[in-house]
């Protein structure tokens, strides 16, 4: 079998064995194994298999996946999270949809801190959703809101995608955390305006809340304070090229621990918990990515995305229309698929196809985070939307189906625009890094 | 058929505890080495040597290490898009056989690791800042790794005595 119909057969392998509940991170090392031993011979295969994941957990770049999540998760438990809410909440009192805005704006935050949009989405179902039942919204606005805002958590810097994207496409975490930043406030932006626009269209859904006086408002002021010191010291620290990602990550975790105690919020059972659960999201993702990195080197010997580029040229393709496929094959992919897999497995094959026709690797991994996003809120498998029913059982799938499909306008207008004005990514990383 | 995890042998249950505390212990070293580095670097122009080093020896603990809580919790992502076309039995039956074929991957694994540690050994290769000996590093990946498989084994024979669990 040619190496290329082999990569072929082996990717439509991967999806039965995904489909089948096989856990990616099996699915990947098993079927990029058999790959390479069909290719290069078992001792070949054997051999790389042995020293993949040891390379893949020694990648000090990578130190910073734990690090970030568990910031997320300490942050979570000693309620910032819910002082960022809080503080959103009484500064928009008065305004039609100001608990949505409210959601979005503190999902935004959050997720600046985190890296991590279903920690976001599952803080914010926790904090929002009944402080927006109770106000007499709709169920369908209020997870939408959530939903959407959730989503943010993985295109503000510290993306944890991001980091994993640098990992697999030898590129630089913080220039990608700089191309993030400005994406990450336009969408949020155009979230705000979906939830301005549905309230005004149905105001009987966001009923309007009692305005605050101008003392709440400047008391709610102070509430976020440690959240605004904890992303101005740690990510400011990487953009001002006073701290590495990793020694970023480790001060966030020292800041957001000595906080919480600080406050007397931050109890041993919350922590345990934290860290805990930080240790199982990070290592599931290690696997993954040891996986992957198994599977992109069976990638690479099939010279599937040579081909993939070869035929699109021999098809006459410009580039923006190779760039369309690209999208609508992860918004389809991404109806089906858990968005870091989705990533580690698809971005060995499409990314030499986009570099060929001279798009920048770093636009990229913003236009391929933007469409996980929209993975990670389209029915009928977005992750966010399980995430917030997790949390409100008694809410109908189907409200909350219908609530975020406005909310999917806004990241398909967002990928439109970065493919006209590819500087909205690129022009910080540009200014910062040169 | 039973919505709750299945009792971990209490050797399994201990083993995943030690491993959990092996690696939260690695995540603490990572921030207190890295929080001590740029203090020292900042505040009095005398960066710890080594603890480039450090980050990535813990890092290599913390992962394999962790990965005894992944498997007892079920904690790996998985895809689960035909769960509604299958009955609870059928969901049940899917997740013992993705177990095995899991298995089966982390045994690999902890088969193909075990030549290049041997060589880590032999060698005597040792991380340039830190002077640590490489195998002690792999030591860490590979106790790590045979752990996962023993606690992956111990939860799939425990659902499998329970019937199975979707």
């Amino acid at each position: 079998m040619a190496p290329p119909v082999l990569g072929a057969v082996s990717v439509g392998v991967l999806f039965a064995l995904l489909f089948l509940r096989v856990p990616v991170w099996a699915a990947l090392v098993m079927v990029g194994f058999g790959g390479n031993w069909a290719l290069s011979g078992f001792d070949s295969a054997f051999a790389l298999l042995g020293t993949t994941p040891f390379d893949t957990a020694s990648i000090y770049t990578l130190s910073v996946v734990p690090l970030f999540i568990l910031t997320g998760g300490i942050a979570a438990v000693s309620g910032l999270s819910a002082d960022l809410f809080r503080a959103a909440r009484v500064l928009l009192s008065g305004v039609r949809g100001g608990l949505s805005i409210a959601t979005i704006c503190a999902s935004a935050c959050f997720g600046a801190v985190c890296g991590s949009s279903i920690a976001t989405a599952a803080t914010m179902s926790r904090i929002a959703l009944g402080e927006m039942r109770r106000a007499g919204y709709a169920d369908s606005i209020a997870t939408g809101s959530i939903a959407a805002g959730g989503s943010l958590g993985i295109l503000f810097p510290p993306s944890i995608i991001l980091v994993i994207y640098a990992a697999i496409a030898e590129q630089s975490v913080p220039k990608l955390f700089a191309a993030g930043l400005l994406p990450g406030v336009v969408l949020t932006l155009l979230y705000i305006l979906v939830a301005v626009v549905m309230a005004h269209m149905r105001p009987q859904d966001q009923p309007v809340a009692p305005r605050a006086t101008l003392g709440e408002r400047l008391r709610a002021l102070r509430g976020p304070w440690q959240f605004l010191a904890l992303f101005g010291v740690s990510i400011g620290g990487i953009y001002a090229g006073v701290f590495s990602p990793t020694e970023a990550a480790s001060v966030a975790v020292a800041g957001a621990i000595g906080l919480g105690v600080l406050s007397g919020r931050l109890n041993r059972a919350g922590f345990a918990g934290a860290v805990g659960q930080a240790v199982r999201t990070s290592c599931a993702l290690f696997a993954i990515i040891i996986g992957a990195n198994v599977f992109s080197s069976f990638m690479v010997q099939t010279q599937l995305p040579t081909l993939l580029a070869d035929t699109a040229r021999a098809l006459a393709l410009p580039g923006v229309g190779v760039m369309a496929l690209v999208i609508v094959a992860y918004i389809v992919m991404g109806c089906f698929l858990e968005g870091i897999g989705m990533i580690l497995i698809t971005v060995p094959v499409f990314l030499p196809l986009v570099k060929s026709f001279g798009y920048d690797p770093i636009w990229f991994a913003i236009i391929v985070v933007i469409v996980v996003e929209v993975g990670l809120i389209h029915p009928p498998v977005g992750m966010n939307l399980f995430v917030i029913q997790a949390q409100a059982p008694d809410v109908r799938i189907e409200a909350i189906y219908r609530g975020i499909l406005p909310f999917l306008l806004a990241p398909l207008v967002l990928i439109i625009v970065l493919l006209l004005f590819p500087q909205l990514a690129l022009f910080l990383p540009k200014v910062i890094y040169g | 058929m039973s919505p709750e995890p299945a009792r971990l042998p209490l050797w399994a249950f201990w083993l995943v505890r030690v491993q959990t505390a092996l690696a939260v212990l690695a995540a603490a070293v990572i921030v207190a080495f890295t929080v001590a580095d740029v203090v020292m670097r900042y505040g009095f122009d005398r960066p710890i040597p080594g603890a480039y080093d450090m980050v990535q020896a813990m890092l290599v603990l913390l992962v394999f290490h962790g990965l005894a809580a992944v498997f007892d919790r079920r904690s790996n992502i998985t895809i689960d898009l035909i769960d509604h076309l299958l009955g609870r039995r059928g969901q049940g039956v899917l997740v013992l056989a993705a177990d095995l074929v899991q298995i089966a991957a982390l045994s690999l694994l902890f088969w193909a690791m075990l030549d290049p540690a041997g060589q880590a050994y032999a060698y005597g290769d040792r991380m340039l800042e830190l002077g640590l000996s490489l195998w002690v590093v792999w030591g860490f990946a590979l106790s790590g790794v045979a752990g996962a498989v023993l606690v992956a084994l111990a939860r799939f024979s425990a659902d499998l005595r329970q019937g199975g669990r979707a």
